[in-house]
């Protein structure tokens, strides 16, 4: 007694070890129900390896099943079969067989047909396998003319609650858009304003804004309009930059990993605030702005994978996020440049606030930069 | 269920590609009746008296010896496959037994055991308490040790201790007391969870198999606490003398983690290729971009997508879907979630480490806090996800 109770407690240790999960495909079965006009048709797959332990398949019991096994035995998979499946309001008669090949092994093909004609989704009984395997599963598809497919799972051990086929459909917005009407939008603000590396690449672009570069070093302009219309050009450049970008990685037409991109996102911001203390670009500012702007747009395009962006609706969710994004940055700018503005003429704002502020960018921007390489964590955001 | 929502429409999205990945099913068409046209899968034992011992309970639904022989049987299988359509079976063969006060104890602890295989944790530990809350004298050490893997898996250390605890008072000293060192392990007190494992070691009237058991808890000790060449050892030692799957899949981890995918590959290469080696196969062929490398990513793709189907495939399959988005994918965003929901169920430090490692892979500051907020209240103390976080 004492060593089998040791066997088994070893047998216990050993399989709940830990949980690892040695997954494997589940038992489903398929079906797919075509409403037409004057009848419906069913085409139900169902493994060969599940009809088998209902119904003793492999005859000789040498663990393969052979063709002649299978057709001698079909009657019987029918005979079980069709009482398992009910769709409310169709009387199913079987009008061809098949075998299948797919993934996960060989399956029967039933081929039923009825004369009722589906207006809509109808309620599926079904109880396939139900006193074998409790963990099987039916994967209906439904097609209604002229409606969307509607897919729905089946479950044999819920036949009091038969499930209706358009459970979950493929093409109804309310079950994909989880964030609601704008929602899209939201998000892209929410991006913007919580992605502190394009803030702080946009405020490294806005720092010297509100002064001039002359011989002498930065002067402060003399009119907001002397300002404005450089931070214009700037963030043009980097909104249609980013915008192509993004789209581009939104279609998937590009696609750059992002161990690529989240170090460049940094690299950027060291170049920006090291070009604002010595200039360092041969070309004027809303040139580099643009060509930095495209590297961020990917850096947007990283979210998008997150959001589930419908497939239906692909186009406005993307311009929504976009806007939203642009929405985001437009409050920063005006909050940040008014607050510039205001500063520009205090002593030393060139020395002070350019200088130092860059100088922080770069020690955060190189922070980043070996973070995002080297996988570590060095900052609390 | 948080994730739930936000999991739904990529489930759509998953249907949708499983209606593009069942066209990719080809027609059978035999021409001889001597064809085989399927293998069925390996049975445990005798597949002969397997049939006979189904046909048998058919009979009499009610035999309890009867109906336990063959849901052990299919639970050892869906073991050995992976494949939980035995689970399924060994829940049929049970289910004579619909009401959980007249349920035979054994009967109920099966059913404990069944849950456990397919991740209902808390309906596992449910079983386990109203078996041992049943009155009688009889000690029962399995539902205790039952109970305390059940806890531990779910990250409730405190829980797991008191079971630890109960499974000595109900007379076996071994299976405590490496019970509770697994636990002191976990919490990060290593030195305490050696010296433990040295002493039951140390007894060499250990069959092999219990000695390979203590070998590998000993060896995922090392692993957590940092120190590669002693995990390495033991893990070695551990496959020594008892290769069992689960200990090496732990040793391809390690391989992989250590940046040594052509020795994981080496390690993996006689396996049976169930999801779980599949997925590491998969991985290490891509970090060491072996030749085979786009076939098994390939195949594991397609798994994916056909387990997909399901919605509850992502309870089931989290982890290692989370891990072939990180590893494979390069996809930190859906790994991200992956593991999020993964951790929803099942806590062990493998499932923080994939949590960690794809809120690192994913640069966002609230998912890397969230991360580190758990970790810290369950209690683990792991070197590999205290580097990272």
């Amino acid at each position: 007694m004492k060593a089998l109770l040791t066997r088994w407690l070893v047998c216990v240790g050993l399989l709940l070890l830990g949980g690892l999960a040695q997954a494997h495909k589940a038992s489903d079965s398929y079906l797919q129900v075509d409403a037409g006009a004057k009848g419906t048709t069913v085409r139900w797959d169902i493994a060969l390896r599940d009809l088998d332990p209902a119904l003793d398949l492999d005859a000789n019991e040498d663990g393969k099943l052979t063709w002649g096994e299978v057709k001698t035995a079909w009657p019987r998979i029918e005979a079980y079969a069709l009482p398992r499946l009910k769709i409310d309001g169709c009387a199913l008669r079987s009008t061809g067989r098949a075998l299948e090949r797919r993934n996960d092994g060989a399956y029967a093909v039933l081929m039923l047909a009825s004369d009722c004609v589906l207006k809509s989704a109808p309620v599926i009984t079904y109880s396939l396998f139900r006193e074998v395997d409790p963990t099987h599963r039916g994967i209906a598809k439904v097609q209604l003319t002229g409606q969307p497919l509607a897919l729905s799972m089946l479950d044999p051990s819920r036949i009091a609650a038969a499930p209706a086929a358009g459970a979950a459909s493929a093409s109804e917005p309310e079950h994909i858009a989880p964030t609601g009407a704008w929602g899209f939008l939201r998000e892209g603000i929410r991006h913007i304003l919580t992605g502190y590396d394009h803030v702080l690449f946009l405020l490294c672009l806005l720092l010297p804004s509100v002064m001039r570069r002359t011989t002498e070093g930065w002067r402060p302009v003399e009119k907001l309009s002397q300002a404005v219309w450089p931070i214009i050009g700037i963030v043009s450049a980097f909104t249609v930059a980013h915008s192509i970008t993004l789209g581009l990685a939104a279609l998937k037409l590009v696609s750059l990993p992002p161990s690529f991109i989240e170090p460049a996102i940094a690299a950027t911001i060291i170049l920006a605030a090291l070009d604002n203390v010595w200039p360092i670009f041969p070309v004027p500012r809303v040139v580099v702005t643009f060509c930095f702007g495209l590297i961020h747009g990917f850096g947007f395009a990283g979210v998008l994978g997150e959001l589930n962006l419908p497939p239906g609706e692909f186009a406005w969710a993307l311009l929504q996020f976009n806007v939203g994004l642009e929405l985001g940055q437009l409050m920063i700018v005006v909050c940040v440049t008014a607050l510039l503005f205001m500063l520009r003429d205090r002593p030393h704002y060139g020395s002070r606030v350019i200088r130092a502020g860059s100088y922080a960018a770069i020690l955060v921007g190189v922070l980043w930069l070996i973070e995002r390489t080297a996988n570590v964590s060095l900052m609390p955001f | 269920m948080r994730f739930v929502p936000r999991l739904l429409p990529r489930f759509i999205a998953a249907l949708v590609c499983a209606a593009a990945v069942a066209t990719q099913a080809a027609p059978i068409t035999p021409t001889r009746d001597d064809e085989v046209i399927e293998t069925l899968p390996a049975v445990t034992g005798n597949r002969a008296e397997a049939r006979r011992l189904r046909q048998q309970l058919a009979q009499t639904p009610r035999d309890a010896s009867l109906a336990l022989a063959l849901a052990r049987r299919y639970l050892d299988q869906a073991h050995e496959s992976g494949d939980p359509r035995f689970a399924g079976m060994a829940i049929s063969a049970i289910e004579a037994w619909r009401d959980d006060a007249t349920m035979p104890d054994d009967v109920l602890l099966m059913r404990a055991n069944l849950q456990q295989y397919l991740h209902e944790f808390d309906a596992a530990a449910a079983s386990l308490q109203r078996l041992l809350a049943r009155p009688g004298a009889t000690p029962r050490p399995q539902a205790w040790l039952t109970l305390a893997t059940v806890r531990r898996v779910q990250g409730r250390y405190a829980d797991s201790d008191a079971a630890c605890r109960q499974v000595a008072s109900a007379g076996s000293a071994l299976h405590a007391n490496a019970c509770l060192a697994e636990n002191a392990a976990l919490r990060g007190d290593v030195d305490r969870a050696r010296a433990a494992f040295a002493a039951l070691l140390g007894d060499a009237r250990q069959p092999a198999a219990t000695r390979a058991w203590l070998t590998t808890s000993l060896a995922e000790l090392e692993q957590r606490a940092g120190r590669a060449s002693a995990a390495d050892l033991a893990f070695q030692a551990a496959l020594k003398l008892d290769p069992d799957p689960y200990t090496t899949l732990a040793y391809a981890d390690f391989l992989i983690e250590q940046k040594r995918p052509a020795q994981a590959l080496t390690v993996l290469k006689d396996q049976t290729r169930s999801d779980a080696v599949l997925l590491r196969l998969a991985i290490a062929a891509t970090q060491a971009r072996a030749p085979s490398a786009a076939a098994d990513v390939a195949e594991m793709r397609e798994r994916i997508a056909l387990a997909n189907e399901r919605p509850d495939a992502k309870v089931f399959h989290g982890r290692e879907q989370a891990m072939f988005a990180l590893a494979v994918d390069g996809d930190p965003a859906l790994a991200l979630e992956l593991a999020r929901g993964n951790v929803a169920q099942q806590r062990e430090p493998l499932d923080l480490f994939v949590l960690a490692q794809a809120a690192r892979a994913s640069r966002q500051p609230a998912a890397i806090d969230a991360a580190k907020r758990l970790t810290g209240e369950i209690g683990l103390v792991d070197q590999r996800i205290k580097a990272i976080l």
